[in-house]
């Protein structure tokens, strides 16, 4: 609740002092009986707003409804109350608002009202931020269109440009009816474009005159237009002699320009853009300012790519090149910032050109420009943190034989030999990024031509080894491996790189065991968790090789605990291993904060609860921080901070943060934070305070909304290219977030709470049957809307793509229960039970079946190499489809036993048995809650087996061995057993992996122990 | 990132009493954008706004492990007035040390004409986290 702003009013200064005092020291009964006697002598209703504002502190729900019937007679007779009384009324009322009382059904109409009739008087600007800050658009609107005629044509423009951005935020906004919607957004057209026509027209505009004056002014103007215009409308004005982009452009202001330009690509217009840009570019080289001025990377990049698209490119792409080599002339003076910008503009330009201008003789030495223009900027840029981001797009796009020049005659030579070591180092931990980055290009394999027996999985020849290879090449993994453990020895063995380090823009090492770590992890196999990927983790992974990547990167960790891409690259692998305790300590210092949390935390907690329930019975909330982030942010209906927007004028920013604002609130992290807690809480028989749907953060959330995924995964390592899934894809632990999965698990508790609802206890109906009537009613609406909803999320199509096999289940056993209960509690007891209920059941029987026996019987993928792996192992990486089983028996245990109490409840209330349910249906449930039952006995089981396979001893030993496996090279020729040495030296011994191995082992246990105290019923 | 003040008037007269400077919270200039001129660009703009307040000086704390603030800092003028003992709770680079020292630097704005804030030996000097506020 937003009580925290209101503090309590200062009554008129006209109020005597006895009263006051009461009125301060909260002293609601005297100041009741004071306020009553002043009025009665007085006859000013103000004592009366007073004497009702002290009655509504009181207890009595009588007293506390004076306030609002007095409120809502204000508002229905037109009549005005003055401020204080208005300031009076809402501080009564300040719990209620959300809640039982709309803002903008009563307070939000009375501030308009007395703006209207006091637009001159400054309190109306304190009735406009109130409407504001309860976001009440529509009084909102009307305040400020008061104000701006109260003060048309003074030199502060604001109120003017507040109406506009009013009517227009209300034009998009749900607060709107239809009917007005039309008349709004035509208003705020209108008025912007005769001011746009005012502009347009006058030699030179006044602060007073009614025009288009500042940056923003103009901006709002052409967002406005982009929302409710013509394309043709914006097109013409953005080429505008005064208002368009360049003329803004040429009084130094570049916002129009940018995103002029990004609407002109949404629409694909190559020609347009190609003239703008063309027109910045050599108004940079004329104009009097810096000519850097325009010099943004971006504009570069659409430079070059437009002209490259447009009808004459090649005359086009000259032009590009003629006017970035006159910037060349100039970089002198540039700073470095710009410097680097034009080096990489140099870049793009180069790769827009034809291969035909580039290569005409087609020689295929492989030097060729586009490699030469690499080396170039490597030559400059090759020590900074950003080189490998830099050149990765570019290296992706050469030829082989490109690469080859690149990687063989131009980055060896970028040193000499008499360079310092420090800088070799560096030098070579970049190759060994663009060697791993070649490894996930196809230019790098060519068709074999004969398929040797065996080979199927091969058919390609690797261009780099010549071995048999698909993508990526496991000889040149294995090569690089052994290459970068090389590297990263000779770092630790010398002092004077070691001591280098802290100058260096990254360590080295870092780069490099990040290099080995996932080229390890390639090697194992792992690939993106698809809902067609194995059951396992292990079906499709060579448990040693992933087990020795993540020990790799998690010994480099040691060293570089502050780096961020791998620590969050841990924390994926180790919830993949099913170690979620120790991916919480990892976690955690990332102290991930505010805004942030919203992108970020999904990244552990989404089905947290499915994989390591016990993590939430620590002794500090788990999820605690994202929900008091989500309840600080969105407790109020209004954007943060949006009033300050509003007095910088900052239009752009207003619209800015109410779509952020709107974003946040349709999060599908907002939707996980509430899911996982639900779900863990029930795990352990805690109470859940409040239905779902009823929750203030799920508040306007229906089906139609569609929940938004903002999940970032930017500060991952990516070493990958283009041509394949960036790295998170392999690391999750299924789909990522999405408005499908995010909806199916509303509805799921939605369904959840209908099952599990008790009426209050001392909640006792005068008229049982009539309740019961009710109440079965409401239970069958509720029903036959879940039931839709689950069948139209789960058909969606693209939600096959969005779930894990054993998500799709739980769903699905959902929907095909919701729709069984539907016909259990509707078909009358004389009825025949329609044959739909049996087809339902048989679904749910088989989708059930295949759910356990999937998990029940996974198999080792391969025997061979899988032959140390503990059993245990198999099913320690796989709890969430634990958790699935565990959710899916329970959903049917309590729809059976929610049934079958409704019959019982009916039998006692109707002694005739009319009212029942059909023999048929009971039976059909009771076979189902036991078909429960013994699932939920299995879960137990299992999870017992797996304390117990933990608790034996020599796991250590096991993990050891895994990671170590001596004697069984996978490929039969010892190569496995050099990778696993050169891992074995890159992280410092057997003594540093077993405590590692440890650390691995707890967390199962721990993991373990947590589902251990998980509630069976 | 930064903000203008001086210390509560009680400290007056207390040696470690500061007049009215600006003070630098927090400079980070994202690692892929680094050595380009931005982080210079962001501190000269509090410097300007330090001048036209008339400050006496720009003062900030950076840990005595982090060489490339430091050498940032210096790079545009800064030196080092104090060293502040234990002023951050962990090590950024040692876990086994539960606490690290900060620079207190400065840099003299045109008010202080005489150079009477600022010191050469300033990494002799130190005094404890109580002492400053
Ligand atoms: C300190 C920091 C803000 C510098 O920002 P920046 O934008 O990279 O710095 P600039 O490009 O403006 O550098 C200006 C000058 O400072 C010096 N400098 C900056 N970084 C340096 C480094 N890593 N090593 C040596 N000198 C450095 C140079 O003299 C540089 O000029 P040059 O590039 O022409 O040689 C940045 O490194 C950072 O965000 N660090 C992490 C956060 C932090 O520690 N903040 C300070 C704590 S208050």
């Amino acid at each position: 609740m937003s009580s925290y702003r209101y503090g309590r009013p200062a009554l008129k200064s006209s109020v005597d002092v006895q009263l006051q005092t009461a009125f301060s020291d909260g002293n609601w009964n005297t100041v009741i009986r004071l306020a009553a006697k002043r009025a009665a002598t007085l006859k000013d209703p103000y004592y009366e707003a007073i004497k009702m504002c002290a009655e509504s502190q009181l207890d009595g729900t009588a007293q506390k409804c004076g306030v609002l019937v007095a409120i809502d007679d204000f508002v229905k007779s037109k009549k005005t109350p003055d401020l204080d009384t208005i300031e009076l009324y809402e501080w009564a009322c300040r719990d209620f608002f959300d809640y039982e009382v709309e803002y903008a059904d009563t307070l939000g109409p009375l501030r308009a009202r007395w703006a209207k009739a006091n637009p001159g008087s400054p309190l109306a600007l304190q009735c406009l931020q109130a409407c504001l800050e309860k976001w009440d658009l529509v009084s909102a609107q009307q305040i400020a269109t008061s104000l701006d005629k109260a003060y048309a044509n003074t030199a502060d423009r604001r109120y003017m440009f507040w109406s506009i951005t009013l009517t227009f935020l209300l034009s998009i906004s749900p607060q709107c009816t239809d009917a007005s919607r039309k008349v709004y957004s035509l208003l705020a057209v209108r008025q912007l474009e005769r001011a746009a026509d005012l502009t347009e027209n006058s030699a030179k505009l006044e602060p007073t005159d009614r025009g288009l004056l500042t940056e923003e002014e103009i901006c709002l103007y052409f967002r406005v237009l982009l929302s409710h215009g013509t394309k043709e409308e914006f097109v013409s004005r953005l080429k505008s002699p005064k208002l368009g982009a360049i003329s803004q452009l040429k009084e130094g202001r570049k916002l129009l320009f940018c995103e002029g330009l990004n609407a002109l690509e949404t629409w694909g217009e190559w020609e347009l853009i190609y003239n703008f840009c063309r027109e910045a570019l050599t108004f940079g080289l004329e104009g009097t300012t810096s000519p850097f001025f325009v010099c943004d990377l971006q504009i570069w990049r659409k430079f070059a790519s437009s002209a490259s698209k447009v009808t004459d490119s090649d005359s086009a792409l000259s032009e590009v090149q003629a006017i970035l080599k006159r910037y060349i002339e100039l970089k002198d003076k540039a700073s470095a910032m710009y410097k680097k910008n034009l080096s990489l503009a140099l870049l793009e330009t180069t790769f827009r050109l034809p291969a035909t201008t580039l290569n005409p003789a087609h020689d295929n030495l492989g030097l060729t420009p586009r490699v030469v223009q690499l080396g170039l900027f490597l030559d400059q840029y090759f020590e900074r943190l950003s080189a490998f981001d830099d050149i990765k797009g570019y290296v992706a796009e050469l030829s082989f034989e490109e690469i080859k020049t690149l990687m063989e005659g131009v980055l060896p030579k970028l040193l000499d030999e008499n360079a310092d070591k420090p800088r070799k180092t560096v030098l070579h931990a970049l190759q060994c990024k663009l060697r791993y980055l070649l490894t996930t290009c196809p230019q790098t394999l060519s068709p074999q031509t004969s398929v040797a027996n065996g080979e199927a999985q091969k058919p390609y020849q690797c261009r780099f080894c010549t071995s048999p290879a698909s993508l990526p090449c496991e000889g040149c993994l294995r090569t690089l491996i052994t290459d970068a453990s090389k590297s990263y020895q000779q770092i630790n063995g010398d002092k004077e790189i070691l001591d280098s380090i802290p100058r260096l823009d990254k360590d080295p090492r870092l780069d490099l065991a990040l290099v080995m770590g996932t080229s390890l992890l390639k090697l194992s196999g792992l690939r993106p968790r698809t809902p067609d990927a194995g059951h396992s983790l292990w079906q499709d992974v060579n448990p040693g090789q992933f087990l020795q990547a993540v020990l790799l990167l998690d010994a480099q960790l040691k060293e570089t605990h502050g780096d961020t891409e791998l620590r969050l690259l841990l924390v994926q692998l180790y919830l993949l291993l099913g170690c979620a305790s120790y991916a919480y300590q990892l976690w955690t210092p990332l102290d991930i904060k505010r805004t942030i949390q919203d992108s970020l935390s999904p990244l552990f907690f989404d089905r947290i609860s499915s994989l390591s329930p016990g993590l939430f019975q620590g002794t500090r909330p788990l999820m605690e921080p994202l929900r008091s982030f989500y309840n600080h942010n969105l407790d109020d209906r209004s954007p943060v901070r949006i009033w300050d927007a509003f007095a910088a004028g900052s239009y752009t920013s207003i619209l800015d943060m109410t779509e952020y604002d709107g974003n946040l609130r349709r999060s599908c992290t907002v939707m996980m934070t509430l899911v996982e807690e639900r779900r863990a809480t029930r795990c352990y028989g805690g109470k859940i305070d409040v239905e779902i749907e009823e929750h203030p953060l799920a508040e306007n959330i229906n089906d139609d909304t569609t929940l938004v995924n903002k999940t970032d995964y930017g500060p991952f390592p990516n070493l990958e290219s283009v041509h394949g899934p960036p790295i998170h894809e392999y690391l999750r632990l299924g789909p990522g977030l999405s408005n499908e999965r995010s909806h199916l698990a509303f509805l799921s508790e939605q369904y959840l709470d209908l099952l599990h609802y008790k009426p209050p206890k001392d909640y006792k109906p005068s008229k049982a049957s009539e309740a019961a009537l009710r109440d079965r009613e409401y239970t069958l609406e509720t029903l036959s809307r879940l039931s839709n909803s689950l069948t139209d999320f789960l058909h969606q199509p693209a939600t096959p793509t969005r779930l894990t096999t054993p998500e799709t289940t739980y769903y699905t056993v959902l929907s095909l229960l919701s729709a069984a209960l539907l016909i259990a509690l509707s078909t009358p007891r004389s009825d025949p039970v329609p044959k739909t209920l049996s087809l339902l059941s048989k679904s749910i029987k088989s989708a059930f079946a295949s759910l356990r026996m999937s998990f029940f019987t996974l198999p080792h993928a391969d025997e061979h190499t899988n032959r140390h792996l503990p059993s245990a192992c198999l099913h320690l990486t796989e709890m969430p489809h634990l958790a699935a089983i565990r959710d899916t028996a329970l959903a049917i245990k309590h729809s059976a036993a929610f049934v079958l109490s409704f019959h019982e409840k009916e039998l006692a209330r109707d002694r005739s048995g009319r009212s029942g349910l059909h023999r048929d249906v009971i039976s059909e449930m009771k076979v189902l809650a036991e078909l429960a039952g013994k699932a939920l006995v299995e879960v137990k089981g299992c999870v017992h087996r797996l304390k117990e396979a933990l608790a034996e001893a020599g796991w250590l030993d096991r993990l050891l061995g895994l990671v170590f496996a001596e004697g069984d090279g996978h490929d039969g020729n010892g190569r496995e057993e050099d990778v696993g040495r050169v891992v074995e030296e890159v992280v410092g011994g057997r003594a540093l992996t077993e405590e590692w191995a440890g650390k691995v082992v707890e967390s199962w246990r721990e993991g373990v122990k947590g589902w251990g105290m998980v509630r069976m019923e | 990132m930064g903000k203008l003040e001086s210390s509560p008037d009680v400290y007056r007269f207390s040696e470690h009493y500061l007049p009215w400077h600006a003070h630098i919270t927090a400079v980070t200039v994202a690692p892929e954008a680094r050595r380009l001129g931005i982080g210079k660009l962001l501190t000269e703009q509090l410097e300007v706004a330090a001048d036209a307040a008339d400050a006496w000086f720009v003062d900030l704390f950076v840990r005595v492990s982090n060489h490339k603030a430091i050498a940032f800092y210096k790079s545009m003028g800064y030196s080092v007035f104090r060293v502040v003992k234990d002023y951050y709770g962990e090590h950024s680079t040692d876990p086994t040390l539960s606490s690290e020292d900060a620079y207190d630097m400065r840099k003299p704005m045109k008010r202080d004409v005489k150079g009477e804030h600022v010191r050469e030996d300033g990494e002799k000097h130190e005094v404890d986290p109580s002492d400053v506020w």
